[in-house]
C-alpha cells in the first residue's frame, strides 16, 4: 500500500473525515479518521498533525455523560498515539494541553492527581499509551518547559495521577505503563526506542530537569516504596519496574555532579506566588534532610528486595545499589551507603549466576571508586564499610541466636563480602580498638560450641596402645584428614561454619598478624568462656596468614598454647574440646610455617605427643591426626621419621616431665615411644634419661612401678633392635677380653648398659622384693582385688622380661654381666621359690636364659638353692598331673610343669651339674615318663632325659636300664658275673613305652648294650 | 607466696662426659652458639636455636678442656686444656681446625683469661710452669710479654682476670691464690699493685669481676662468697662476706648487665644473686652432680639472654630468668 506524501492530497483525503467527527463524535467516525491517518507518511502526518489533532481532542473536551463516551474516547486515544508515535511535537501549548487532557480522560472530576473510579483497563492503557508517545514525541526543548517552575503543579498532578494508577491499578500491564511514564516523565526512559527517541539533555538541562522532580521525589519515592513493599501478587515485573523508576528518580535529583553546580544564594524565582512553594532549592541542608528520609524508604525497599525470591528483583536491587553508588554516594551520605553496599555486598553468594555476575561487577567497581577516588570520598566510603561491618558486627551474635540458618548465612555472607570488599584496609580498621572489639566479640559469641554431648567423655581411648598403634603404622597416614565435627550452640549448618571460618582466614590474610594473635591471645586468656573460640578464631586466622610472611611471633604464642595445653585438666567436656581446637591450632601453625616450623618442634612435639596418651579418645585422636599433620607440614616422611629426627627434644621434656610426675603422667608413655622408634644414634642420650626414668621410679615407687616397668621393657626392645646379639659371628672372641678390640658401637652399647644395669639391678631389687612384701599385705586385704590379675605380678613379670633381655644384650660380656647376675640372684630366687606360679614360670624361664648365659657360673647356686625346689614340686605335682583330666592342661600348675621340664634339661647341660643334682633331678622327672601323665609332659621329659644322657650317658644307661631292660645281657665271658639289672624281662608297666624309646633313641640299638662297653666289644 | 621452683627451659644433653666449662657466642648476624669444654676434651659448639650439638672439637687429646672463649674481633675460639696447651681455632666458613697452639707448661686447673687490644690483636694472660707464676702472652706473635712471680709465697695460681681499666696506661690482671689470696697486678709494670689476703685459709677458686662497678667477687672451697671492691687508688677492699648453704663454688658469673651474679656449686644448685648486694634470689636445683661452670648469654634480645650451666652430670641446663622474657615456668 502506497502512503499518500503530498500535504494537499492528503489534507483533501483527510478534510471529509475530520469535519464529519467534529459533527458526529461517534467511535465508527474515530476509527475512520485513524484507518485515513495510516495511509499518509510520517513527514506529511506532521504536517497536518495540529488539524487531525484537533477534532480529536475536541472529542475528549466534550462534556461528559453520553453512553459511550468510554469506549469513543479510548478510540480517540489510540488515534491519537498513532499521530503522536509517527510526528514530533514542536509546541508548547499542544505538549502542555495535551499532557493534561490526556490526564484528565483519567483523573476523577474532583482531583486531578487521583485515578477517576470506574475507567476502564483497556482507557487506561491507551491513554497511557498515548502519554508515553506524548513524551517521546515533544522536542527537546518543548520538553523542557514541561519543567519550569510554572509548570510544577499540572506536572505534580499527573506525576500523582500515573503512581496512584502504577500502586492502587489491578491489572499489571497498567501498572507498568504509568510506572513507565512515570520514568518518561523524568526523563529517565529506557525503553526499546533507541537513542534518537529520546532527548539527550545537557548538564544545565539536567539540571533543571532534577530540580523540577525534586519536588516530586518525596511523592514518588514514598509511593513506589510501597508498591515495592506492598502485596507480592503483583508480580515482579512491577516490582522490578517500580525499583528502576525509584532508583532512577533519586539518581536524577540527587546526582553528585548536578548538586555541586547549585549556585549559592539562588532563589526561587519570584512572582510565582503560590506555586512558588513548590519549589525546591536543592541546598546542602535540603540534599541532608531528603537523604535522611531516603535512608528510611531504602531501608524499608531493600528488605523487600534483597532476598526476594525472583532473580530479577535481586538483580535490579544489584542494579538500584550500583547506579545509586555511581551517581550519589556524596549526596546520599552514610546512612543510605551503608544500606546499599549491605545489598550489594550480600549478593555475592546470590545462587543466579547473572546477579552474581552483575554484582562483581558492581563490587569492583564501588571498591575501586572507594580505593582509587578522591580522597575525601575514599574514606568515606571505606567509613561506610567500616561502619557497617561494626554494626553487623554488632548485631551479628543477635541474628544468629534468633534467626534462621538461611538468614544466618545472608548476615555471614554480608560480612564477608565486607571484608573481601575492604580488602587491605582491613588492617586500618582493625587498628580500631573498638572495630577489633566489636568484630572479636561477635566471633567470640557466634562461634560457641555446644558441649553438652555427653559421649565425648565417656569415649576412652585405650591411650597407650593407640598411640603405639597409631606410630607403628603412620606410614599410610591413618587419620589424615580426620577432623573431630564440632557441635555449634547456635548453628547447625556446615556452611555456616565454613562461612565463619572464611571470615577468619580474611582476617588472617589482610590483617596485621601480630595485632589479630596478641589480641585474640589476649582473649584467650582473659576468660575461659571464650577460650575456645579464641582459639579456634585464631587457627584459622594463622591459616589465612598462610600467604603473607609470618614471622617469630608464633613461637611466643605456640609456647603460650602448650604450656596451656599440658596444664589442662581434663574433667570437662569443655576442656576436651579446647584441647581438640588448639591440637588443630598447632597443626596450623605448622601448615603455615612448613619447614619453618621445625624449630618450634621442640616444645610442641612433646604436647602433642603427650595428649596422644590421652584418656580421652576425642582428644587422643587430635593428637594423632595432629601429629601427622605436623609430620607432613615439616617435610618428614612419616611420624615415625618425625619422631625419630627430633627424639632429642622430646627426651628433654620427657625428662623434665619425670621430675613433675604426678602432673605429667603421661611422660613415661611418650618415652617408651621415642625409644620404639628412635635408632641407635639416641644412645648418647639413652643413659642420660635412664637416670631420671630410675630417680623418678625411686621417687613415686607405688604407683608408677608398671608404668616405668614398661619403659625400661621398651628401652631393653630398643638396645636388643638397634644391637642384635651377634651369635652367629664365630670371629667374636667369647669373653669380655674382646672389648678393647671391639668395635666402636659394641664398646657403646657395653659401656651404656653396663651403666644402666647398675642402676638396674639396685632398682630390681627394689622391685622384685617390694612387691613380694606388698602381695601378702594384699592377699590379706579381701578378695576384691583378686578380680583383675594383681598389679604386682605383671609388674613382676615386666621385669623379668627386662631381665632376659638384659642378659641377651650382656651375654657377650661376662665381666659385666656376671656381676650383675651375682646382683640380681637373690630378687630371682624369690621368683623362683615363693610365689605366684605365673612369676615362678616366668623366673624360670628367665633362669633358662641366664643358665644358657653364664654357664657354670650359677651352677652351685642352682644345685643348692633352686634344685631341691623345683624337684620336690615337680615331684609333687607328678601324681596330680597323672590323674588329671584334659582340663588340667589348661591350669597353671600345668604350664609350670611342662616349662620346668623343657628348660631343665638344657640347663642341666650347661650349668655341667654335679651327679648328686643329676640324680636329684632324674628323681624328679622320673614320673613323668609315665604313659599317664599329659602327652606334652612325657614329651618334655624325654628331653630332659636325652640332655641327662648328654651329660652322662653312662650313669643314665644304667639308672634307666635298671628301670626296665628289654631283654637280659649274657655277660660276654663267663668269668663275668651276670648283669643284675632291675626289672628285667617283659614285665610291662606305665613306663616301658617311654624308657624304651629313650635307650632306643639315645644308645642307638634294640639290643640293649651298656655303652661303656661298646668301646671294648 | 612462694613460687614454684623454675625448671630450664631447656638441657642440652650428650657430651657423654662432665662438662667444666660454657661461653656463649651470640653476635648479631650469626646463630647464636653456646660452647663446653668436656672432660674427655671435646669442645661441643650448640647452637641455640636448634638447641642440639652442631659440631664437636678434639683438639686436646682426650685431655680436659678447662676453659673456651671466643675473640669478639675474629671469631675465634679459644680452648684451654690439661694437655697444657692453649688452641685457637678458625671456625669460620665451616672449618673446624687449630690455627694456632700455645704451650702453657702448667699442670693446674686454672683458667685463663683474654684481653682484645685491637683488630686480631689480644693478650693471653694464663698459669706458667712454675706453680706462682702467670705468664702474658701477646697475640698473635706469641711474646711473652711478661712473666709475674708474687713475692711472698702464696702457693697456686687458681684464677685470673684480665681487664683494661678506663684510665690507666696498660691492662690489670686479677689473680687468686692457693692460700686464699687475691692480687692486683699491673701488667705494664709488672708489679702486684695490691694483695687481698683473705683471711680464710682455703683455696680461692674462682672469681668474677665488674669493671663498671669495680667490684668483685671470689668463690672458694668453703661456704663463703667474698665480694670486693678497688678503691681509686687500686687497693682491694674485702667486704663483708655472703655465706652459702652448702660449701665450695666452682665458678662465678656476672651478667653483662651487671644485675645478676650466679654461682655453680658443689652442691649441684645453681645460685642466683643480685649483683648489688649480693641479695640470694634463686637456688635453681636440676643437676645431679657438681656444677662446673655458668655462663649468662651475650645475646643483644635481653628476652633471649640465657643461663646455662655445665655439670659434672654431663649435662647443660639452660634457664630463662629475670630476663624480661616470657615466663617459661
Amino acid at each position: 500500500m502506497t502512503q499518500i506524501s503530498n500535504p494537499k492530497i492528503a489534507f483533501a483525503y483527510l478534510r471529509p473525515a475530520c469535519v464529519l467527527l467534529t459533527r458526529e463524535p461517534t467511535v465508527t467516525n474515530v476509527e475512520t479518521l485513524g484507518g485515513q491517518l495510516r495511509e499518509l507518511d510520517d513527514a506529511t502526518l506532521q504536517q497536518l498533525q495540529e488539524y487531525v489533532l484537533f477534532p480529536l481532542r475536541f472529542i475528549l473536551k466534550l462534556p461528559a455523560g453520553s453512553q459511550h463516551r468510554e469506549r469513543l474516547v479510548q478510540s480517540v486515544v489510540e488515534a491519537m498515539t498513532h499521530v503522536l508515535e509517527t510526528t514530533c511535537v514542536r509546541s508548547w501549548e499542544t505538549l502542555r494541553d495535551l499532557l493534561s487532557e490526556l490526564c484528565l480522560c483519567l483523573s476523577s472530576p474532583a482531583d486531578p492527581g487521583r485515578p477517576a473510579p470506574g475507567v476502564s483497563e483497556e482507557l487506561k492503557g491507551a491513554v497511557l499509551r498515548c502519554l508515553s508517545a506524548l513524551l517521546h514525541a515533544a522536542y527537546g526543548d518543548t520538553l523542557l518547559r514541561l519543567y519550569e517552575p510554572a509548570m510544577l503543579p499540572g506536572l505534580g498532578a499527573a506525576i500523582s495521577l500515573l503512581l496512584a494508577l502504577g500502586e492502587q491499578e489491578r491489572s499489571r500491564e497498567v501498572q507498568l505503563a504509568a510506572l513507565r511514564v512515570v520514568q518518561t516523565l523524568g526523563v529517565q526512559c529506557d525503553c526499546s526506542r533507541g537513542e534518537e527517541e529520546h532527548v539527550t539533555l545537557g548538564e544545565q538541562e539536567q539540571w533543571a530537569v532534577g530540580n523540577a522532580m525534586a519536588s516530586f521525589l518525596p511523592g514518588i519515592t514514598v509511593a513506589l516504596t510501597r508498591v515495592v513493599t506492598g502485596d507480592p501478587r503483583h508480580g515482579h515485573a512491577v516490582t522490578v519496574s517500580a525499583v528502576k523508576v525509584w532508583y532512577r528518580t533519586v539518581a536524577l535529583v540527587m546526582d553528585d555532579a548536578q548538586l555541586r553546580v547549585i549556585v549559592p544564594g539562588e532563589t526561587g524565582p519570584a512572582g510565582l506566588g503560590r506555586v512558588g512553594e513548590l519549589v525546591v532549592l536543592r541546598s546542602p541542608d535540603w540534599v541532608k534532610g531528603t537523604a535522611g528520609r531516603l535512608g528510611v524508604l531504602l531501608k524499608r525497599l531493600l528488605s523487600c528486595t534483597v532476598a526476594h525470591l525472583h532473580w530479577r528483583v535481586r538483580l535490579e536491587t544489584v542494579e538500584l545499589a550500583d547506579h545509586l553508588l555511581a551517581h550519589c554516594s556524596g549526596s546520599l551520605g552514610g546512612e543510605c551507603m551503608g544500606p546499599l553496599l549491605e545489598a550489594l555486598v550480600g549478593a555475592v553468594n546470590d545462587e543466579e549466576p547473572r546477579v552474581r555476575k552483575r554484582c562483581e561487577a558492581a563490587l569492583r567497581e564501588a571498591s575501586e571508586r572507594g580505593r582509587g577516588g578522591a580522597s575525601a570520598s575514599h574514606a568515606t566510603f571505606a567509613d561506610v564499610l567500616s561502619e557497617n561491618l561494626h554494626g553487623l558486627a554488632t548485631s551479628l551474635p543477635r541474628v544468629l541466636r534468633a534467626a534462621d540458618d538461611h538468614k544466618k548465612l545472608s548476615v555471614l555472607n554480608v560480612f564477608l563480602g565486607y571484608l573481601k570488599l575492604l580488602g587491605p584496609l582491613i588492617d586500618r580498621l582493625l587498628t580500631s580498638a573498638a572495630h577489633l572489639q566489636r568484630i572479636s566479640k561477635a566471633l567470640m559469641q557466634v562461634l560457641e560450641l555446644d558441649v553438652r554431648d555427653v559421649r565425648i567423655v565417656e569415649e576412652r581411648s585405650s591411650s597407650s596402645a593407640a598411640m603405639r598403634t597409631a606410630c607403628g603404622s603412620v606410614s599410610e597416614d591413618p587419620l589424615a584428614g580426620h577432623a573431630q565435627r564440632k557441635y555449634f550452640l547456635y548453628f547447625r549448618d556446615e556452611k555456616i561454619l565454613s562461612v565463619l571460618m572464611e571470615i577468619c582466614r580474611m582476617l588472617g590474610y589482610y590483617g596485621n598478624t601480630y595485632l589479630l594473635v596478641d589480641h585474640f591471645l589476649d582473649l584467650y586468656r582473659e576468660s575461659s568462656v571464650y577460650r575456645k573460640q579464641a582459639a579456634m578464631v585464631l587457627n584459622e586466622t594463622i591459616k589465612g596468614a598462610a600467604g603473607v610472611g609470618v614471622a617469630m611471633w608464633e613461637y611466643t604464642s605456640e609456647r603460650n598454647w602448650n604450656l596451656t595445653t599440658v596444664i589442662q585438666d581434663h574433667e570437662l567436656n569443655s576442656n576436651i574440646w579446647q584441647l581438640c581446637i588448639q591440637l588443630e591450632g598447632v597443626a596450623c601453625g605448622a601448615l603455615t610455617l612448613g619447614r619453618a616450623f621445625r624449630p618450634l618442634l621442640m616444645t610442641s612435639l612433646y604436647a602433642v605427643l603427650d595428649k596422644a596418651g590421652d584418656e580421652a579418645l576425642l582428644v587422643s585422636q587430635a593428637a594423632l591426626a595432629c601429629a601427622c599433620g605436623v609430620a607432613g607440614a615439616c617435610g618428614y616422611t612419616s611420624l615415625r621419621h618425625l619422631i625419630a629426627d627430633n627424639s632429642d627434644y622430646l627426651l628433654n621434656d620427657v625428662s623434665l616431665n619425670l621430675h613433675r610426675l604426678p602432673q605429667n603422667p603421661q611422660a613415661p608413655r611418650v618415652l617408651s615411644v621415642v625409644l620404639a622408634h628412635s635408632d641407635p644414634s639416641l644412645l648418647p642420650l639413652v643413659g642420660d634419661i635412664v637416670q631420671d626414668v630410675l630417680l623418678a621410679l625411686d621417687l613415686s615407687y607405688d604407683h608408677t612401678a608398671a608404668l616405668f616397668c614398661s619403659v625400661l621393657h621398651s628401652l631393653m626392645k630398643a638396645l636388643v633392635r638397634w644391637f642384635p646379639p651377634s651369635l652367629d659371628n664365630p670371629e667374636r672372641p667369647p669373653s669380655g677380653r674382646g672389648e678393647s678390640s671391639g668395635a666402636e658401637p659394641e664398646d657403646m652399647t657395653a659401656l651404656d648398659v653396663r651403666q644402666f644395669l647398675l642402676d638396674y639391678s639396685r632398682q630390681k631389687e627394689l622391685a622384685e622384693v617390694a612387691p613380694a612384701e606388698e602381695e601378702e599385705e594384699e592377699e590379706e586385704e579381701g578378695p576384691d582385688l583378686k578380680k583383675e590379675l594383681p598389679a604386682h605380678i605383671i609388674i613382676t613379670k615386666e621385669v623379668l622380661d627386662i631381665v632376659e633381655l638384659c642378659v641377651c644384650i650382656l651375654r657377650e660380656r661376662e665381666d659385666e654381666l656376671l656381676p650383675m647376675v651375682h646382683n640380681c640372684w637373690p630378687a630371682l630366687l624369690r621368683r623362683l621359690t615363693d610365689d605366684d606360679p605365673l612369676a615362678v614360670l616366668r623366673g624360670f624361664q628367665v633362669l633358662c636364659t641366664l643358665g644358657e648365659a653364664c654357664g657354670d657360673f650359677l651352677r652351685s647356686r642352682v644345685s643348692k638353692e633352686v634344685l631341691p625346689r623345683l624337684g620336690s614340686s615337680l615331684t609333687r605335682q607328678a601324681p596330680v598331673s597323672a590323674r588329671a583330666g584334659l582340663v588340667y592342661t589348661h591350669t597353671l600348675a600345668y604350664k609350670l610343669q611342662l616349662a620346668v621340664l623343657q628348660g631343665l634339661g638344657a640347663l642341666c647341660l650347661r650349668l655341667q651339674l654335679g651327679e648328686a643334682d643329676l640324680d636329684a633331678v632324674c628323681d624328679a622327672c622320673l614320673p613323668y615318663l609315665s604313659c599317664r601323665q599329659p602327652i606334652n609332659l612325657q614329651e618334655a621329659c624325654l628331653s630332659v632325659f636325652r640332655h641327662l644322657i648328654q651329660v652322662d650317658p653312662d650313669a643314665f644307661w644304667l639308672t634307666l636300664s635298671q628301670l626296665h631292660c628289654p631283654s637280659p645281657y649274657a655277660p660276654p665271658h663267663p668269668h663275668l658275673q651276670p648283669l643284675q639289672l632291675g626289672r628285667t624281662g617283659l614285665t610291662r608297666d606305665q613306663y616301658t613305652h617311654n624308657l624304651d624309646r629313650l635307650l632306643r633313641d639315645a644308645f642307638g640299638s634294640l639290643v640293649p648294650r651298656p655303652p661303656g662297653l661298646l668301646g671294648d666289644g | 607466696m612462694s613460687r614454684p621452683s623454675p625448671t630450664p627451659i631447656y638441657t642440652l644433653r650428650g657430651a657423654a662426659a662432665p662438662l667444666n666449662t660454657l661461653h656463649f657466642s651470640c653476635q648479631e648476624g650469626s646463630q647464636p652458639l653456646l660452647f663446653s669444654g668436656s672432660g674427655k676434651g671435646s669442645v661441643h659448639v650448640w647452637n641455640l636455636d636448634s638447641r642440639r650439638a652442631e659440631r664437636v672439637l678434639d683438639g686436646h687429646s682426650g685431655s680436659s678442656v678447662i676453659w673456651v672463649s671466643t675473640l669478639q674481633s675474629t671469631g675465634a675460639l679459644l680452648s684451654q686444656g690439661r694437655d697444657m696447651r692453649v688452641c685457637l681455632w678458625d671456625l669460620s666458613e665451616g672449618r673446624a681446625e687449630v690455627s694456632d697452639s700455645l704451650w702453657t707448661g702448667s699442670v693446674g686447673f686454672c683458667q685463663c683469661s683474654s684481653l682484645e687490644t685491637g683488630q686480631g690483636a689480644w693478650l693471653l694472660a694464663c698459669p706458667g710452669e712454675q706453680t706462682e707464676e702467670i705468664k702474658i702472652i701477646a697475640f698473635p706473635s706469641k711474646k711473652v710479654m711478661c712473666s709475674l712471680l708474687p713475692d711472698a709465697k702464696l702457693g697456686m695460681v687458681m684464677c685470673l682476670r684480665l681487664w683494661q681499666p678506663d684510665a690507666g696506661p696498660g691492662p690489670l690482671l686479677l689473680a687468686g691464690y692457693e692460700d686464699g689470696s687475691l692480687l692486683l697486678w699491673d701488667v705494664s709494670q709488672r708489679r702486684a699493685l695490691s694483695r687481698a689476703s683473705s683471711t680464710c685459709p682455703e683455696p680461692l677458686m674462682c672469681l668474677a669481676f665488674d669493671p663498671q662497678r669495680m667490684r668483685g667477687v671470689s668463690g672458694s672451697s668453703d661456704n663463703n662468697l667474698r665480694p670486693w671492691a678497688l678503691d681509686e687508688n687500686r687497693n682491694l677492699q674485702l667486704q663483708d662476706p655472703v655465706a652459702l648453704v652448702n660449701p665450695g663454688v666452682s665458678q662465678l658469673c656476672i651478667r653483662g648487665d651487671g644485675k645478676l651474679l650466679a654461682s655453680a656449686g658443689w652442691d649441684h644448685r645453681v645460685r642466683v644473686f643480685g649483683w648489688k648486694r649480693l641479695r640470694p634470689l634463686a637456688v635453681l636445683q636440676h643437676h645431679t652432680d657438681m656444677v662446673l661452670g655458668v655462663a649468662f648469654s651475650d645475646h643483644r634480645d635481653p628476652r633471649r639472654r640465657l643461663l646455662a650451666a655445665a655439670s659434672k652430670d654431663q649435662r647443660i641446663s639452660l634457664w630463662s630468668i629475670y630476663n624480661e622474657g616470657p615466663d617459661t615456668g
